[in-house]
């Protein structure tokens, strides 16, 4: 097979020759001394500073959510009428961040990419830390947290259930179903790779580690059948998630009469975006580790620059959705709606509507070209615009839309605290600090997967895979 | 007793794929392999039969999605039926993403979960190639064949066997010493662990519970910046929460009477018509506060009187009535008789009591009289002159001339 | 792979079509110029969303250079030359606007909710966006289509260099056809209302339908002998998309419907109560079932989704949703019930024997795989 690759791609023009998964020499066995490796060498001092940063900042966060806790929800800025600021930002842009990582390990899975083997496993632990710091939003915003159990439908001595009809219940089931699933997909990808661990490894406790978290996986053809039947399977639900996670999301907004919040369009537009702004944060997170922890033959400049590509395609579906945004809202000859957008393109906030076009639709045009799709200091630009403008978006849909709605008596701005910027620093601190560790502990590629899909990893037979 | 297994060992998927039918057709045993990671076509080399996860994920997604769907049900539209946002108790649009979510949490762990626990029997950490030498090649970049016992294995045939399709190494498996599994020991252990962790459980669990809410924050909100009854505060210098008014103070809609006596009153006018709707309230106000003593017909004759121990004044007594042309009533509610024949004659006007003007009642409303506390606080001023007019009319039809008749 | 003589076309066929044909012209007469347009409107669109669709399928590969579906190619392209006879049927539609459309009318400058769009909605610029999409189609068409037909002489790899990067461009001109037609020409009914999420409902409504089509037609030339080489794997990737699709556009509906039956807004919410009063309520509980529920749990297995048989049944039971989702979303606005007579049947025939005659003799054009394309041999050796 790979013969007659390099057979086609001689007679090929050079843009429509197919660039390999794979640079320089990888075999089963380098693969695990070059990825599971890492776990046994002692980390480089850059790691060491990059986790004290990180860790800073998450213990600065975690500050700031204890005084809030202490003192209550007005330390923050949410006031009426915004009284859905920071905190729901920073939840949905956390939870959003979540997806890029489902869609790297189970959609492309579903349609056979066998490009996204190598990054799968570092995605989908970013979908688990971004959807940890998102739960922590919920979390923290409802004023009494010790009792937010009382979310859950459980027979009780107050004789009260949960209202199901409403959103935000539905967000709690979904948010933790998707949780629970992304844990569950991970672990079970992370089983073989344990299995190599336990038998590579020396030291006595991490042998016994191991040997527990790899439930006495030992590569049987049994069991992989079924293992990769339950994959299979928990790719396809994967899938599900992904669309119906973020879609509840938006009805936390769509449901409501709110203008500019009322709009049929958000849960396509917010899974989009979702999966926007979650392969920018992957982008950058990749880069990084391809560059520290000397993966470039593994995680190819072909990786890079399909994801870019994804990245310039959701940049377009976003730009779609705001236009259908701003036809609609001249379409429906609404007063409210109307207003509401001239406050996006002007009014205090208008600059926020600006910086959010400019960052999610202008910034990365540049994609456009082959030099800004392969090189680091543009991708990173673009991924760290796309990064900004996405929690900008969010800052847009929620802030312009409230402080102005339909009585002007109570129209209001908006102005955030700093336990309000300590909190999302925060957020970032604790999603690098939990990346950082991921990375030391555990193998950062799926290596059973990359094996699988190296040149003469199968049997032949005339097949061709995509 | 017969060993596990036999493994070969091979360089590539391809060599372990071009054994497989050679020693599949020499029957010595049940075939599996170990390899590092999934080969293509080997369930269909090993003859596997297919995998039943498809079905139960899909059954139990079915069955996820029902669950869902009942509960919000019985607990939406049964068990506490309440209309929230105009939305009826039973709104399946409502109940449908809960149902997508839990359908979906209940196939994943279906699938997860029974993949593991079920099919594959995992984690059993027994297996014996766990501890063979050549595990730590299959999981790095090794491909094994095994010959299995089936109950028994001729190690020896299999060895030949596997060395003859292409094995480059061989190793042979034995079964693991097996100590009785349930030994009273073991049990006895066991139980004696879940009976501690139980109680350590229990005792934290209630611990817990109990100390839980005396921590900050959640005392904050029993600590509350208000004034409860009988508690000292330092926000006035008499410890007090709340002033008492100063003397002269109104309360609002009420309008003091420019009457210091009762007497200073009898000038006071009656400032409401006479109506139906007024007569109809001062009906209500005299039912509501007067009759239960001075009776429905306000002759004294009220339920309470008995039990009260003062007596209620009977105002169709003469002493009560307006005067004018009104005529007097003779008898007990008379003014008092001169003895003789003349008592049987009606007295005219002017003779007997002197008239009661309006203002004395009202009066006596606002400050009570005697045992009568007083009644201002019960009735405004409207209501207290429509009962002044309801009394009048109350005299008037007890003390009927034939010329009120229609 | 020669492609065999086209036999001669079925009697038939042609009958059923020459029948309907005459309907379409007696309801034109007989039964009053608003069911002649709501009847012509829908069969436009019908083809139209499905030639649309087809040419997405075949952008889609080119966009994302797959190469299991290269094979199967040519049929989605030659079913999206149905784009060719939509241009007439178009025009000819134009004529619906003054009648069905009350934003085009001289009473929408009195309708405070529309005067505001009138010139928006008014017949010029209303037929201009039409005709433009058109253009674009056509202009697409060439580019795709005609490119690669030329391709089975040349072998040249240009096309593929061409196809590529035309294909985002593509994406746009989709787009921008999709929601004009979605907006334009049947939200554009009852023009006080809007759904901004429409143009996707149609896009995935019409994608769906030209998948359908294709698989239609693969199973069939399979069945005929024609397009040797095609596995079950590739039948398995039609019938997942087909299943994944199926998912999405229940996802877009419900999403549309839920979110309006939740705010409960009396401009928004009265779409939907015409669609659940009058005997519609019936008709849209059969969309939900033909369009989902059939269709999700026919294809939900594994086995389903390569078997021939299945895919043949439910490519046509999704054919008939698409058509049954665009009555659905046109007839209401008659007010006259759920109609349903020889006037649609005899539209029915006309149209779909148009559109079966024209993809029959599409058959013979070009071979029945691309054997131009570099990247055939991959996509014949795909495997799952």
């Amino acid at each position: 097979m790979k013969a007659e690759t390099s057979a086609l791609n001689v007679e090929l023009p050079e843009v429509l020759r197919e660039v390999p998964l794979t640079e320089g020499p990888v075999t089963p066995g380098s693969l695990d001394d070059q990825i599971l490796g890492v776990t046994d060498r002692k980390p480089p001092r850059k790691w060491f500073l990059a986790i004290a940063f990180t860790s800073l900042l998450a213990t600065l966060g975690f500050g700031f959510i204890g005084y809030t806790i202490y003192t209550g929800i007005g330390a923050w800025g949410n006031n009426s009428p915004v009284f859905w600021a920071f905190d729901i930002i920073n939840f949905v842009f956390w939870v959003g961040i979540g997806h890029a990582g489902t869609l790297i390990s189970a959609i492309l899975f579903l349609f056979r990419m066998r490009w996204r083997n190598a990054i799968a496993r570092f995605a989908e632990a970013m979908t688990i830390f971004a959807v940890m710091c998102a739960g922590l939003f919920p979390l923290i915003h409802v004023g009494r947290p010790w009792l937010a159990f009382w979310l859950f439908p459980y027979p009780n001595q107050r004789a009260l259930w949960p209202n199901f009809r409403s959103p935000l219940l539905w967000d709690v089931f979904a948010v933790s179903t998707y949780f629970s699933v992304s844990a569950m997909f991970w672990y079970l990808g992370l089983l073989p790779d344990i299995a190599s661990m336990r038998d590579r490894t020396e030291n006595k406790w991490r042998k016994l580690a191991y040997t527990i978290l790899a439930l006495g996986w030992h590569g049987s053809g049994r069991h992989w059948q079924h293992y990769e039947k339950a994959y299979l399977l928990l790719a396809g639900l994967a899938t599900g998630l992904v669309l119906s996670v973020h879609s509840v999301v938006s009805f936390d907004f769509a449901t409501s009469v709110v203008p500019g919040w009322h709009m049929t369009i958000f849960p396509p537009y917010f899974v989009a975006g979702a999966i926007f702004a979650g392969f920018a944060m992957v982008v950058i997170v990749l880069v990084v580790v391809r560059e520290s922890m000397n993966l470039t033959n593994l995680i190819t400049q072909r990786h890079l620059e399909v994801m870019n590509k994804v990245i310039l395609g959701m940049s377009c579906l976003m730009g779609y959705s705001y236009a259908m945004e701003g036809f609609t809202a001249w379409y429906s000859q609404n007063v409210y709606l109307h207003h509401t957008f001239l406050n996006i393109i002007g009014g205090t906030y208008g600059w926020a509507g600006w910086l959010t076009m400019a960052c999610n639709i202008f910034v990365p045009q540049l994609l456009w070209f082959k030099k800004c799709r392969t090189s680091y200091f543009w991708m990173i630009l673009v991924a760290t615009s796309v990064t900004i403008g996405m929690w900008f978006e969010r800052f847009v849909i929620i802030v312009i839309s409230l402080h102005q709605d339909f009585l002007p008596s109570a129209w209001r701005l908006y102005k955030p605290t700093l336990v309000d910027f300590g909190i999302l620093l925060g957020s970032f601190g604790l999603f690098f600090t939990l990346v950082l560790l991921f990375a030391r502990v555990l193998p950062v590629i799926a290596t059973t997967e990359v094996k699988g899909i190296l040149p003469g990893a199968q049997p032949t037979h005339g097949g061709h895979h995509e | 007793m017969s060993d596990f297994a036999v493994l070969g060992l091979f360089d590539s998927a391809d060599a372990l794929m071009k054994a497989i039918p050679q020693v599949k057709a020499k029957k010595l045993g049940r075939l599996e392999a170990y390899t590092p990671y999934p080969i293509h076509g080997m369930d269909e080399a090993l003859e596997l039969r297919r995998s039943p996860l498809g079905g139960m994920v899909l059954a139990m997604g079915i069955l996820g999605a029902l669950t869902a769907l009942g509960a919000q049900y019985w607990i939406s539209a049964i068990d506490y039926p309440i209309v929230t946002g105009g939305k009826a108790p039973w709104s399946w649009e409502a109940f449908v993403p809960i149902m997508f979510e839990v359908m979906v949490a209940f196939a994943t762990f279906t699938a997860g979960l029974g993949m593991l626990l079920l099919l594959n029997k995992l984690p059993f950490f027994g297996h014996p190639v766990l501890n063979a030498k050549a595990m730590r090649a299959i999981t790095r970049d090794r491909f094994a064949l095994a010959l299995e016992a089936d109950p028994e294995l001729d190690a020896e045939a299999a060895k030949a066997a596997l060395r003859a399709a292409g094995a480059t190494d061989l190793e042979v498996l034995p079964f693991p010493e097996k100590g009785p599994f349930l030994t009273s020991d073991f049990i006895l252990r066991s139980l004696g662990g879940i009976f501690v962790a139980c109680a350590v459980a229990g005792i934290g669990m209630y611990w817990a519970i109990k100390l839980v809410p005396t921590l900050i924050p959640i005392t904050h909100m029993l600590e509350q910046p208000k004034v409860n009854a009988y508690e000292g505060s330092t926000f006035f210098a008499d410890g007090r929460a709340m002033l008492t008014p100063v003397p002269g103070t109104v309360a609002r809609g009420y309008l003091p009477v420019a009457a210091a006596t009762q007497e200073e009153a009898a000038g006071l006018a009656n400032p409401l018509p006479r109506t139906p709707e007024v007569l109809a309230l001062g009906k209500k106000a005299f039912t509501n506060r007067c009759a239960v003593c001075h009776g429905p017909l306000a002759n004294g004759q009220g339920s309470l009187g008995a039990a009260y121990g003062a007596k209620p004044a009977n105002l169709q007594a003469g002493q009560f009535q307006a005067g004018g042309d009104r005529p007097v009533p003779s008898g007990p509610l008379g003014p008092p008789q001169a003895s003789g024949a003349a008592s049987q004659a009606k007295p005219g006007p002017g003779s007997g009591f002197p008239p009661y003007p309006d203002g004395k009642i009202y009066w006596t409303i606002v400050h009570g009289k005697n045992a009568m506390p007083s009644q201002a606080a019960d009735l405004t001023v409207d209501e207290r002159w429509a009962v002044v007019h309801y009394v009048r009319a109350l005299q008037r039809a007890q003390n009927a001339k034939d010329e009120d008749l229609p | 792979m020669s492609t065999p003589a086209t036999p001669k076309t079925p009697a038939l066929l042609l009958g059923l079509t020459a029948l309907g044909t005459v309907g379409v012209v007696l309801t034109g007469f007989l039964k009053g110029s608003e069911r002649f347009w709501a009847n012509w409107i829908l069969w436009f669109l019908f083809l139209f969303t499905l030639a649309l669709g087809a040419l997405f399928l075949v952008a889609l590969e080119h966009l994302v250079a797959a190469r299991w579906s290269v094979p199967l190619r040519r049929v989605p392209e030659r079913i999206a030359t149905l784009l060719i006879p939509v241009v007439p049927l178009a025009l000819v539609a134009l004529g619906a606007v003054p009648v069905l459309y009350p934003g085009a009318r001289p009473e929408a400058l009195q309708n405070p909710l529309l005067a505001g769009k009138a010139l928006w909605l008014g017949l010029p610029f209303f037929s201009f966006r039409t005709i433009v999409s058109l253009a674009l189609c056509l202009l697409a068409l060439a580019v795709f289509v005609k490119g690669s037909l030329s391709q089975d002489e040349t072998k040249d790899p240009a096309y593929n260099i061409r196809a590529r990067r035309f294909a985002p461009a593509f994406m746009a001109i989709f787009a921008f056809v999709v929601t004009v037609l979605a907006f334009d020409w049947i939200s554009g009914l009852t023009p006080e209302w809007y759904s901004d999420i429409f143009g996707v409902y149609l896009f995935a409504g019409g994608f769906l339908a030209g998948l359908a089509a294709t698989t239609l037609v693969v199973v069939r030339l399979q069945g005929k002998g024609r397009l040797a080489g095609v596995r079950p794997d590739h039948r398995f990737n039609l019938g997942g998309f087909l299943f994944a699709f199926t998912v999405f556009w229940s996802y877009i509906g419900f999403a549309q419907y839920m979110l309006m039956w939740y705010a409960n807004l009396p401009e928004e919410i009265h779409w939907y109560r015409e669609r659940l009063e009058h005997g519609w309520h019936g008709v849209t509980v059969a969309l939900a079932i033909v369009h989902f529920a059939i269709p999700f749990f026919a294809l939900v297995t594994r086995d389903a989704k390569s078997d021939p048989r299945r895919l043949r049944g439910v490519a046509m039971l999704m054919l008939g949703a698409h058509a049954l989702d665009l009555y659905w979303l046109i007839f209401p606005v008659l007010g006259q019930g759920v109609l349903f007579s020889w006037p649609e049947l005899s539209f029915a025939l006309a149209f779909l024997g148009l559109g079966l005659l024209w993809v029959r003799r599409s058959l013979s054009w070009g071979e029945d795989m691309p054997v131009g394309d570099a990247f055939l041999r991959q996509g014949l050796e795909f495997r799952l």
